[in-house]
């Protein structure tokens, strides 16, 4: 059989060898050709940069605390002295104004109202409000595609009453949740069973930031799920005498990594918006931890004096989410140009 | 008049036209006319008063706002500074007549005198108004447990309190104590003690429907949490008639009193004299600017609080002298005035200035961290594990990172644990919380007698397992006889505020705390106010008696 | 259709409920959250606490306090702890506020994302297409919160061309009203500009493959009017129902940051406070409040799903 001209072509492939036989023709690993796509979109490949060079900045933090600015991110120095061009200057002077930003190694963003080293803070902050994204979209994957699959597969009433859980975590406003939940297990922490997590433990958020977003990231997966259990090679699977675990995990769960794939990344995205969004109102990183949320919301005491301690640390998340969005999306294309994957956010 | 015309005028042009700024200091009437200036004035708070009701309100916003609506029997004097501690008669004729026990005080009712509303003030009114501190369940009631009966009408075995006799007809009013009290005439003076009318509801908040008033000026509306609006009482010359000159008359004819949170939003207004008063000092990042800019209508004013840092006594490694001597070597008052944007007083002192009783000097020379961690060292605690408490607000919490830190210099493994405002006094003074080692701590006045920082705060039986202020656990039987010794004197007793001082120094050379600030507010007026005239009381905060149109 | 209708409404309930008993639990799992020490002021003794506790009723086994509590809400009697004042009536004196920032913000939010989205849609691939793309990807990838704070700090203060916040009632003054609006609809409408737009664009890019379109065309129809009558209107259909979704959110809580930082007095600044100050009835009151607003935004997008979509009103699987 001789493949047509124009009937399999996707715009922007390869193109398909014409007038030769089928048994000819090599064929090709869906995933080689999403990364071919990839490749092409230069956008989105330097925004991968871009989000790259922003966690290696931010794991480079214990460097530049130890050489450059002698200082840890936690370390007050309100009432000290710093040399700067020859003159030793107040830190935070006696009104509490904190020193400026400028070309010094030691503060070069400034210093905020105790005396700690912006950069420094930043640094180590990227640490946490990345690591916490990371962590929580890890959680919030697990357990969406675990309710996902068992509500998709099984359907009847694991379904529904897996669906009944998803409907009240959605409707639960989101904030007030994250900020509930926030507030009630940072004073004792959480206990279950064996498992138990200190109060300002980082693993708070995480669970909570995790736990928030399952809906969002479960419904789309379901529904997909749904679609694919109506296909062929399940029944055949079914018939083949392949019990549901098997099915879920060697015949479901590669058909939707794609969707998984996705999904975390732009996941990560969400997780540093809530992140940064409870530690703002108290009920995020527990202070005196550093996020790029905590950054914001202790420099927004300072906004009229001191404006780039705010201003900083915002930029530095809209940097990342940025940059997350941009690389999920061209992701997005690569490995879906038809757009199957439609996000609910 | 002419003057305020034109101000107001400009003011009205200045700001954006564009966008028709709403609200632009509703004045009537501009000045001129009979006694006592007059006009409109607005005042912003970042907290509406808890309550509208004498019996009830217990934060600063509500006693400034109220001070000049109820009158009790004694009040303070309207003076600034020291002066405005001493305890004067109000609606009562003179001071209370004491018995020699100093259980039993005797006083009159001012004769002829009317309520807002017209009703006359009876000396069972004063009766009423105690029975409604128990009702309520108000959080003032604890300083009127001392009367004989009280207990028994506040767990409802009796319909009166059998302690407190009045008579309509004389105004005799004779209050029965089971102890003597020392502090009990500046308790009368507190706004828990107003008459209200019986028409009053007994056992309810009254916020939405104040009772009449008894002081220059009334509630005329409240739209509680957002604003309400006092107008001058047209019935207070009864009382000013009455002989009570101690009760100032008002010098403005309405002010409006409304809530916005963003205090850098009330500062620009004052600046822009859209505002007449902000209650609340002007956030860190903007005071450099008003001091500068607008120091001709700013001013720095004492209150009586201490902050300090609260060590529990009970729990290694706190209970060894030498760690608590090494904090207070260790703390540095500069650092944390700094933090407070320069606002803070420092001190060593359990009393602060302006308290009977206060004496300034320096166990612990410093800061000094040297000798700190000399002291640790021969201290050597087995037990470095600390944790540290603070509240959210945010000056709180950065007060908080900065003792973390320190104690992390001093070789502590310290952990920092952030509590909502509203919770925190009741989670550290509850003793089934875990690990209450050391935090930050605060505290206002009552009313400027000594005993009412000892007593809470210092004294042995105030070791409570729940709502607890003592919070360093301290249990010193010498000093907690001390303290029930002087309680039974009054202060003005030769010698007794000398004693007080010594206590004080008792205490700290047991460094049972590690204070290190006094709080200082501010008076911030709009142009047209009269600035030399208003002043900051140190009980009742900005007197509205002396808010005054120039 | 009934059918539909009670079962969807059953399931409302139901929802509801869950999330009362969870609020309720959540908060009494707290320690140190017992609110009769707090309200008995910092001197209080123990017998003042037990007659604070017994008059609040918190003594009382846990599943009448919470019965009680249901009860005043639904008799609009609910007071709260901290100053003992209605709920129900809070939340009411909050709800203008609230509604002229979120309906004002959808508006604004909708008009920009159909525009945007049929600008980069028309010019696809080209500057104009890269730009707003750009631009609306910004959009997304801020905090809300941070963005206010911006907006204030040099739009009220640096260059004095806003009010400061707080609210002004439509009624006293439509002006103030819309002056002291338009920073915090702009803010909250940024967030949802981009996703929109880029949605728009997409369904729009999609559609304009279709047969229907290509038909249109062959017909004489100009360009313009294929694009607004065919492609616009039929790419609408899903941006429609996913705003249902959205705006339940914004409405239900997410405009508790926009609010906050603006000081605008609706139902999220309460929120905020009662969060804060671990007051419990409050938190149910707004808590029900949201979620009413959500669930019920949810009902009616999958009404109108059923509506247009036979499949579903017959049970048969839903569409991804």
């Amino acid at each position: 059989m001789v493949v047509p001209v124009g009937e399999l072509e996707v715009p922007g492939e390869p193109p398909l060898p014409t007038g030769v036989p089928a048994s000819q023709i090599q064929g090709r690993n869906p995933w080689y050709l999403a990364w071919l796509r990839l490749r092409r979109n230069k956008v989105a490949l330097v925004c991968g940069a871009v989000f790259v060079l922003i966690v290696l900045f931010c794991l480079a933090a214990p460097l530049w605390a130890e050489h450059v600015a002698h200082t840890g991110p936690n370390e007050n120095h309100i009432t000290e002295k710093v040399v700067i061009d020859g003159q030793p200057t107040n830190v935070v002077a006696p009104d509490g104004t904190p020193i400026g930003p400028g070309l010094h190694g030691q503060y070069l963003l400034g210093a905020d109202q105790n005396g700690r080293d912006v950069m420094v803070r930043l640094m180590y902050g990227g640490r946490t409000s990345i690591y916490i994204g990371l962590a929580a979209a890890a959680v919030t994957t697990v357990l969406s595609v675990i309710v996902a699959l068992l509500a998709g597969y099984y359907r009847g009433w694991i379904d529904s009453v897996l669906s009944r859980i998803m409907d009240v975590i959605w409707a639960f406003p989101v904030l007030l949740l994250g900020i509930a939940l926030g507030t009630a297990l940072a004073i004792g922490g959480l206990k279950i069973g064996p498992l138990a997590i200190a109060g300002d433990s980082i693993w708070i958020p995480i669970m909570i930031i995790g736990f928030v977003y399952v809906p969002y990231m479960a419904r789309p997966i379901r529904g997909e799920i749904l679609a694919l259990r109506e296909k062929e090679f399940i029944e055949a699977a079914v018939a083949q005498g392949k019990g549901p675990l098997r099915i879920m995990f060697s015949e479901l769960l590669p058909n939707i990594i794609s969707t998984i794939i996705v999904f975390f990344t732009l996941n990560i995205a969400n997780n540093m918006l809530l992140e940064s969004a409870l530690s703002f109102l108290g009920a995020g990183v527990r202070p005196p931890n550093a996020s790029w949320g905590t950054m914001i919301a202790d420099g927004y005491e300072m906004i009229y004096t001191a404006p780039h301690l705010t201003i900083v640390p915002g930029l530095m998340i809209i940097a990342t989410v940025l940059s997350l969005n941009v690389f999920g999306d061209g992701l997005r294309d690569a490995l879906d140009p038809r757009a199957k994957i439609r996000l609910e956010h | 008049m002419n003057t305020l015309r034109k101000v107001v005028a400009i003011v009205c042009i200045t700001p954006l036209a564009a966008f028709g700024v709403a609200a632009c200091g509703s004045d009537k009437g501009g000045g001129g006319g009979g006694g006592g200036g007059g006009g409109d004035i607005n005042v912003a708070l970042t907290s509406f008063p808890d309550y509208i009701d004498p019996q009830l309100s217990y934060t600063l916003e509500g006693w400034e706002v109220l001070w000049n609506v109820y009158t009790p029997l004694l009040t303070y004097k309207h003076a600034k500074g020291k002066e405005g501690t001493q305890v004067v008669p109000a609606l009562a004729e003179k001071m209370p007549d004491i018995s020699p026990d100093g259980k039993t005080y005797k006083l009159k009712l001012r004769q002829n005198m009317k309520y807002s509303d017209g009703t006359p003030i009876k000396a069972s009114d004063f009766a009423y108004g105690i029975q409604r501190l128990f009702k309520t369940d108000s959080g003032g009631s604890v300083f009127f447990n001392g009367i004989v009966g009280a207990k028994d009408y506040a767990d409802g075995k009796a319909n009166t309190i059998s302690g407190i006799k009045t008579d309509d007809n004389t105004g005799d009013i004779t209050i029965e104590l089971a102890e003597a009290n020392g502090t009990f005439e500046n308790v009368l003076g507190l706004m828990f003690a107003a008459p209200v009318p019986p028409s009053t509801p007994l056992d309810k908040d009254a916020t939405n429907n104040p009772p009449p008033s008894s002081g220059p000026f009334m509630i005329s509306k409240v739209e509680a949490p957002r604003t309400l609006t006092m107008e001058r009482n047209p019935n207070f010359k009864t009382v000013k008639d009455a002989g009570a000159d101690e009760v100032v008359d008002a010098s403005v004819d309405k002010i409006t009193v409304t809530e916005n949170k963003n205090n850098s939003a009330q500062v620009t207004d004052i600046e822009q004299n859209k505002v007449d008063f902000m209650v609340d000092p002007p956030a860190s990042d903007r005071l450099q600017e008003v001091k500068t800019r607008y120091g001709n209508r700013f001013r720095m004013e004492d209150s009586i609080n201490t902050y300090f840092f609260w060590m529990n006594t009970q729990k290694p490694p706190f209970n060894d002298l030498k760690v608590r001597q090494a904090i207070n070597y260790a703390v540095d008052p500069e650092a944390l005035n700094r933090i407070f944007g320069g606002r803070m007083h420092p001190t060593q002192q359990v009393l602060p200035p302006g308290m009977p009783g206060y004496s300034e000097y320096k166990l612990f020379p410093g800061p000094d961290m040297n000798k700190a961690k000399q002291l640790i060292a021969e201290a050597n605690p087995a037990d470095r594990n600390i944790t540290v408490w603070t509240n959210d607000e945010p000056d709180r919490k950065r007060i908080g990172e900065y003792y973390h830190d320190l104690l992390t210099q001093l070789g502590f493994n310290a952990t920092l644990k952030v509590i909502a405002g509203d919770v925190y006094f009741t989670t550290i003074g509850n003793e089934s919380t875990p690990d209450l080692d050391t935090g930050f701590g605060d505290w206002f006045q009552d009313f400027p007698h000594p005993d009412d920082f000892f007593r809470p705060l210092l004294h042995g039986d105030s070791i409570l397992p729940t709502n607890s202020n003592n919070w360093s656990r301290v249990n010193i039987p010498a000093n907690n006889a001390k303290q029930d010794e002087l309680l039974t004197k009054l202060i003005g007793d030769g010698g007794v505020e000398q004693q007080y001082a010594d206590l004080d120094k008792a205490y700290m050379e047991q460094a049972v705390w590690a204070p290190y600030g006094n709080e200082r507010f501010t008076t911030f007026l709009s142009e047209r106010m009269d600035f030399d005239k208003s002043y900051h009381h140190l009980l009742f905060n900005q007197d509205y008696s002396s808010f005054a149109i120039k | 259709m009934a059918r539909f209708i009670v079962r969807r409404l059953l399931g409302m309930i139901a929802v509801l409920f869950a999330i009362s008993v969870i609020v309720f639990l959540i908060f009494n799992v707290i320690p140190n959250s017992d609110p009769a020490a707090r309200i008995a002021g910092k001197n209080a003794d123990p017998a003042l606490i037990a007659r604070v506790s017994a008059d609040l009723g918190l003594d009382q086994p846990l599943p009448v306090q919470y019965l009680t509590m249901m009860k005043q809400i639904f008799t609009g009697q609910l007071m709260s702890y901290a100053k003992d004042r209605n709920v129900v009536q809070q939340i009411w004196d909050g709800v203008p506020a609230t509604f002229s920032l979120c309906i004002g913000a959808a508006v604004i939010w909708m008009a920009l994302a159909v525009l945007f989205g049929y600008m980069s849609a028309i010019h696809a691939g080209k500057f104009t297409d890269r730009a707003l793309t750009i631009l609306s990807l910004v959009g997304i990838s801020m905090p809300v919160f941070w963005l206010a704070a911006i907006l204030l700090y040099f739009l009220t203060f640096k260059i004095q061309l806003f009010p400061t916040g707080s609210y002004v009632p439509l009624t006293e003054n439509p002006v103030g009203w819309a002056s002291h609006l338009i920073l915090p609809w702009f803010t909250l409408a940024v967030l949802f500009v981009g996703f929109y737009s880029r949605m728009l664009r997409s369904n729009m890019l999609d559609a304009m493959n279709e047969d229907y379109v290509r038909t249109a065309r062959a017909k004489g129809l100009s360009e313009r009017q294929v694009r607004i009558r065919h492609v616009l209107r039929n790419s609408m259909i899903p941006i429609v129902t996913l705003f249902g979704l959205d705006f339940g959110q914004v409405v239900g809580g997410g405009a508790i940051l926009t609010e906050t930082v603006y000081n605008l007095n609706g139902v999220g600044l309460y929120a905020g406070e009662a969060i804060r100050s671990l007051d419990l009835p409050p938190l149910i009151g707004v808590t029900l409040f949201g979620a009413f607003f959500i669930v019920l935004f949810n009902t009616i997008v999958d009404f109108a799903y059923a509506v247009l979509d036979p499949r579903i009103r017959l049970g048969e699987a839903a569409p991804a």
